[in-house]
């Protein structure tokens, strides 16, 4: 499992540096651009259950919150909750296919959304209604390339996802 | 057990933020996230120096044959505008008009951006080693006129994090140009490259294309620079006032370039700003 933590500590900083880089705003449509360290955390948990979802959510997200302008702790709360939730149910309940991967996405994606806003409207001094409006267009960009990166994913972990007995 | 750690550790991190600690969190996380930030910034000034050697070398010929033309264009300029700065302080005098100043300012470029939908940041190459402070206004060129860009909020050693002006947590005091009514702008919406300016009387008339600048109110900004343009004005009825959707010159998409300001803030602004936080 070591070159497992190794594959999932280089794909959270690879997401991350992608993410950060200011070519990467290119791909904006309707002012959101996709997620990969979030797609990351919720593939983590849908593959090797609720206590790997959990802590590797709160490592991607403490390390988004340290680059981002976020107080800490606003970034890293959704993404661990999410990797615990997702984890709950995972492989042995859903059945990984195409609709499922996207739905799954879309769903964790909006929950996170309504998490952020609901810790902006607490944590943070601004609008939460300037923010409101990126929360569905960032879920349909995630939901859309999911589909893509989870195959891409899951070739990295083939063995561990095989030793998970999934 | 892990899930009701983690949860705890963030929520007492964003209460501590929010509040005014005895034992500061922030500066615990700091020194935590301090030793990754810099990593971070230093691996992201990597890729986008070997990025721009892959995408910028067809440029540059272009841009030289471009900068050739400009110098030309400007040195024949320069000595115009000798004759007319020498005819300015002349009439100036005679006015007894207090005199502009000219501040230095600061090249740089932009090597990341908030890595996030709902945080607008931009990281500069220059820090407190280079004379970077926070509060100092960045500026930058869109052919030959100088826009502003945003304010410094946060500087490390080499690399320093700008607020654009697009982003809803800034605020900063403009006025229409043409007319001299003051305002407040700020960014319209996380996903947005679109400003608001808000609080403009209804006496006045905006109107499409007008030009907004900054009004100097405030102490971080000096008076004068450009925003941007009106798009369209909104008037409501249940508010005393009306609102302007303004675009920045500057496009923030394409922001690669920046110049930053060596101005500090003005002192009663300060004190204004420490009295607030107190």
């Amino acid at each position: 499992m070591i070159v497992g933590y190794v594959f999932t500590g280089a794909i959270i900083i690879a997401s991350l540096i992608i993410q950060g880089h200011d070519s990467f705003d290119v791909l904006k449509v309707a002012g959101a651009k996709p997620d990969l360290l979030f797609i990351a955390v919720v593939f983590f948990g849908y593959n090797f259950g609720s206590f790997y979802g959990e802590v590797t959510g709160f490592i991607a997200g403490l390390l988004h919150d340290a680059v981002s302008n976020a107080p800490l702790g606003l970034l890293t709360f959704p993404k661990m909750v999410i990797g615990f939730a997702v984890g709950m149910f995972g492989r042995s309940v859903l059945r990984e296919n195409l609709a499922t991967v996207f739905l799954l996405m879309l769903a964790a994606s909006i929950v996170k959304g309504i998490i952020m806003i609901f810790l902006c409207y607490i944590f943070d001094s601004a609008s939460v209604s300037s923010r409101a409006g990126i929360i569905i267009p960032e879920s349909l960009y995630n939901a859309i390339l999911a589909p893509f990166l989870f195959p891409l994913y899951n070739k990295i972990f083939e063995r561990e996802i095989e030793r998970e007995g999934n | 057990m892990a899930f009701i750690g983690f949860t705890l550790f963030c929520l007492v991190s964003l209460t501590m933020k929010t509040s005014t600690p005895i034992v500061s969190i922030e500066g615990l996380g700091n020194l935590f996230v301090m030793p990754f930030q810099k990593g971070y910034d230093g691996l992201q000034g990597g890729v986008h120096r070997f990025w721009a050697g892959f995408t910028e070398l067809g440029e540059l010929r272009d841009e030289l044959q471009r900068t050739r033309q400009k110098l030309m264009k400007y040195e024949a300029i320069a000595e115009e505008l000798g004759e007319i700065k020498k005819e300015n302080e002349r009439l100036r005098a005679v006015i007894q008009m207090k005199e502009r100043i000219e501040y230095e300012s600061i090249p740089a470029i932009v090597i990341s951006r908030d890595p996030d939908n709902w945080f607008r940041t931009i990281i500069l190459n220059r820090g407190s080693s280079d004379g970077v402070k926070v509060n100092m206004p960045v500026v930058a060129y869109h052919g030959e006129e100088k826009a502003i860009i945003g304010k410094i909020i946060e500087v490390r050693g080499s690399v320093s994090r700008v607020l654009p002006i697009v982003a809803p947590d800034m605020k900063l005091g403009v006025m229409l140009q043409g007319s001299r009514f003051p305002g407040l702008l700020k960014g319209l919406s996380s996903g947005s490259n679109l400003c608001i300016m808000d609080y403009v009387s209804k006496s006045v008339l905006v109107k499409f294309g007008d030009v907004v600048v900054t009004s100097g109110q405030g102490g971080i900004f000096p008076a004068g620079l450009l925003i941007g343009k009106v798009l369209k004005a909104e008037i409501m009825e249940a508010s005393a006032y009306q609102r302007a959707i303004v675009t920045p010159i500057i496009d923030y998409n394409r922001i690669e370039d920046v110049f930053i300001i060596k101005k500090e803030p003005d002192n009663e602004f300060m004190e204004l700003l420490k009295s607030a936080e107190e």
